[in-house]
Formats: structure tokens, sequence, C-alpha cells
């Protein structure tokens, strides 16, 4: 299960997949470990699982591979696989923290937000609000934190069939913190989104995945090589005049998470339908990004090879 | 000028249809995929024109997705909704 961009998922040729590599029984055994034991025996167990898997399943290193040969080039050998050991255990300990929260309560973790009231600002401003965000930290933890606005948020979210990793609010039984609009849904979700925005209301949209026509991305440079990303939250901007707020969730420490605002991209109205018109507003997400992983490199977990993803036309 | 006209040369201006003339759009083909070839993101700018040139604010998705299946269905969905206020 992993947020989308907002263009057609249906016509996404993907070369990815959002479905968790753990098995069902897996997670089970993981969830029921927390309920027995709490959440640091699970942190326990996730150093000895992504061993496993880094040592034995050659599949989950090759999906770090592409992202890690460029945040760490020149490395390899045993340098690699602990590089590739370090963002499993980091990713699993954060799907730990995850099910943790929903299993045994928001007492488990603790959240700060940076620039608080930057974000209730910008909500203020009565033109809706365009979150961007990545596959960065535990964006389910921005969700969930996003409550502090008290203002409804919803997230563009293709789910897969199949996928049987829970959300928090699945674990718990508690009512979402969010709202999902399925990109995949009638007209890619255009009008929910619109009216999300009408009404003042918070949007949350990836910014490092690109799903649909080429048309509905644009080149930028990431970590030394070209990716496509979408321009989906900027032309919405241009369509709404809504600000554009860049997040990124991370966790800062056994049981505690940070929400970092990044930065505000103000699109200019009626920019029209010409990708190179956003190239400016995902350059300045992409920058955002890249500062992100150079300070919190294992946090970073687009499992999939943006560098190599060829236009779909 | 027919609102089916009047909304071809909308389209052309105002989603910045560069390839096409008003006269290139046929009336029933698709806006989406085949057809006009417009996405989910022109889908945005196009509900937004319709509230900038004719004050018409979609609400409902069935309806949406009715006015939204080709030139002449949306003409027709204007046309309606200009009449009843």
């Amino acid at each position: 299960m992993r947020p989308s961009d907002g263009t057609d998922a249906r016509k996404d040729r993907k070369s990815w997949s959002a479905r968790s590599i753990g098995s069902r029984w897996q997670h089970r055994f993981f969830y029921a470990l927390i309920r027995l034991a709490g959440r640091r025996a699970a942190y326990v167990m996730v150093v000895f699982v992504a061993l496993y898997y880094v040592l034995f399943r050659p599949s989950v290193r090759a999906r770090s591979l592409p992202y890690l040969s460029r945040r760490f080039p020149g490395r390899n050998g045993l340098l690699r696989l602990w590089d590739c050991f370090r963002i499993t255990v980091e990713i699993g300990r954060i799907l730990v923290d995850r099910a943790a929260l929903g299993i045994l309560g928001p007492g488990q973790l603790t959240v700060r937000y940076g620039k608080r009231e930057e974000l209730l600002e910008r909500v203020r401003e009565g033109r809706g609000l365009i979150l961007v965000t990545a596959h960065a930290g535990c964006w389910q933890f921005a969700m969930e934190s996003l409550r502090m606005l008290e203002t409804p948020v919803s997230l563009l979210l293709h789910r897969e069939e199949g996928d049987v990793d829970l959300h928090i609010f699945e674990h718990s039984g508690d009512e979402a913190a969010f709202r999902i609009i399925d990109p995949a849904g009638p007209l890619g979700g255009a009008l929910e989104m619109l009216q999300v925005l009408k009404h003042g209301e918070v949007l949350c949209i990836m910014g490092d995945r690109a799903m649909g026509s080429d048309r509905s991305t644009v080149g930028v440079e990431f970590l030394g090589a070209r990716v496509r990303v979408p321009i989906s939250p900027y032309r919405l901007a241009s369509a709404t005049g809504a600000p554009v707020v860049v997040i990124f969730p991370y966790k800062s420490g056994p049981g505690n998470y940070s929400l970092l605002v990044e930065k505000v991209i103000r699109v200019p109205e009626d920019l029209g339908r010409a990708p190179e018109a956003y190239r400016p507003y995902a350059e300045a997400f992409i920058r955002a990004l890249e500062g992100f992983v150079e300070e919190r490199p294992y946090q970073f977990f687009n499992f999939f090879d943006m560098w190599n993803q060829e236009p779909t036309g | 000028m027919t609102t089916v006209e009047k909304l071809k040369m909308i389209l052309v201006e105002d989603l910045n249809l560069e390839e096409l003339t008003p006269a290139d759009i046929y009336e029933n083909a698709p806006l989406f995929g085949e057809g006009l070839g417009l996405d989910s993101l022109d889908a945005v700018e196009l509900i937004v024109i319709m509230q900038k040139r004719f004050g018409i604010e979609i609400q409902n998705l069935d309806e949406g997705k009715a006015a939204f299946q080709s030139v002449h269905a949306l003409a027709s969905y204007i046309e309606g909704r200009l009449k009843t206020g």
C-alpha cells in the first residue's frame, strides 16, 4: 500500500510493487510479538529478520541497490551489505512502530512537530493546502500527526490487491486520520482532490513516485542522475492557488518521530499543461529530498529504480 | 455560436491544446484517454475552467463522470445546468 502522485494509475506500466515483502504469517507473527512482548522485543527480532533478508534474499538487496548505489557511490562488498542491512532494519523498526501504535495505542510513540504554526498559517489562507512528501521516514505517522491541524486530511493512495501490510487505524479499529482518494478511481480522483482544496482542507501527495503518462512528469536530477517526478501537486496548486508545503516525517529515535516542514512552494496560477512549466517546483521538491537523504540516508524507502524509469508515453 | 463550438474553443485555448484547432475536435470522441487524450490533471483544469467560464460547479462524482464523456456530453451538461440556474 503506497500513496501515489494522482495521475492515471490505471495506465501505469509499473516496474515496482507496493506490496510488503513479508508474508501474511510473518506480519501476524510480529503483531503477536508486539502484543505479548512489546515494541522493543519486536525491534530485536527485526534485526534477525533483516539479516536473513539481506543475506538470503537477493531480491531484497536488488530493491535497495538503485538508491544505495547513488547515495553511497563507490561502496561495494561488505559495505554495500551493511548499507542494505541498515536500511532494512530501519524500515522494519518503522513498521514495528506503526503496528505498535495501532495495537498498543498512542502512548507508544512521541511525535515532534517542527514549524507547526507554519502549517496552521498555510491552512488559514483558506485555499486548501497541498502537502508533498516522499517515501521517506514513515508517511503514515505524518498522516496521523496531521490531526493537530484540526482540518480534514486526504491522501492520494492506490492500494494494491492482496497487500497484507495494515494501516495504523486497521490495527486499532479507530477511525482513519485521513480520507483516501484513489487515483485509479473516476477521473483519476480529480473531482475529489478539487473538493478537498475548495473546502480549505489538506491534500497529501507523494512527490517522488511518478505514475501515468510522460506528460504528467518532468525529468529532474536526483543524486546525480535524472529521475522522473510527478507534476501533479504543482499543477493542482496552479489550478487552485493552494500553497504547497514539503514535509518529511522521520524517525528521530526509538519510539520518537519528527515532522520536518521543509519549505513552502508557491506556484503561480494558470501555468497551463506543459510539464516544463512545473520543472522549477519539482526541482525545489527534489532539492529538499536530496537534503533529507543526505542527513538521513537510511530513511528513504523508495524501493524501485527511479533512475531507470522510461517514459510511459 | 453553439455551446459545443464555444466549448471546443475553450478547450483549445484554456488547456493549451497547441496541436489542435477547434475544428479538429470530434464532438463525440472521448475527452480522456483515446480521443482527445486528456488525463486526470487535465480533468482538474477542466473542472476549474467550468467554474471560471460558465460558473458551473461539478460536485457530484457521477454527474462529473457522465459530463466528461465527450465534448457533446459536456455541452449538454452545461446547457442543462444553465437552464436550471
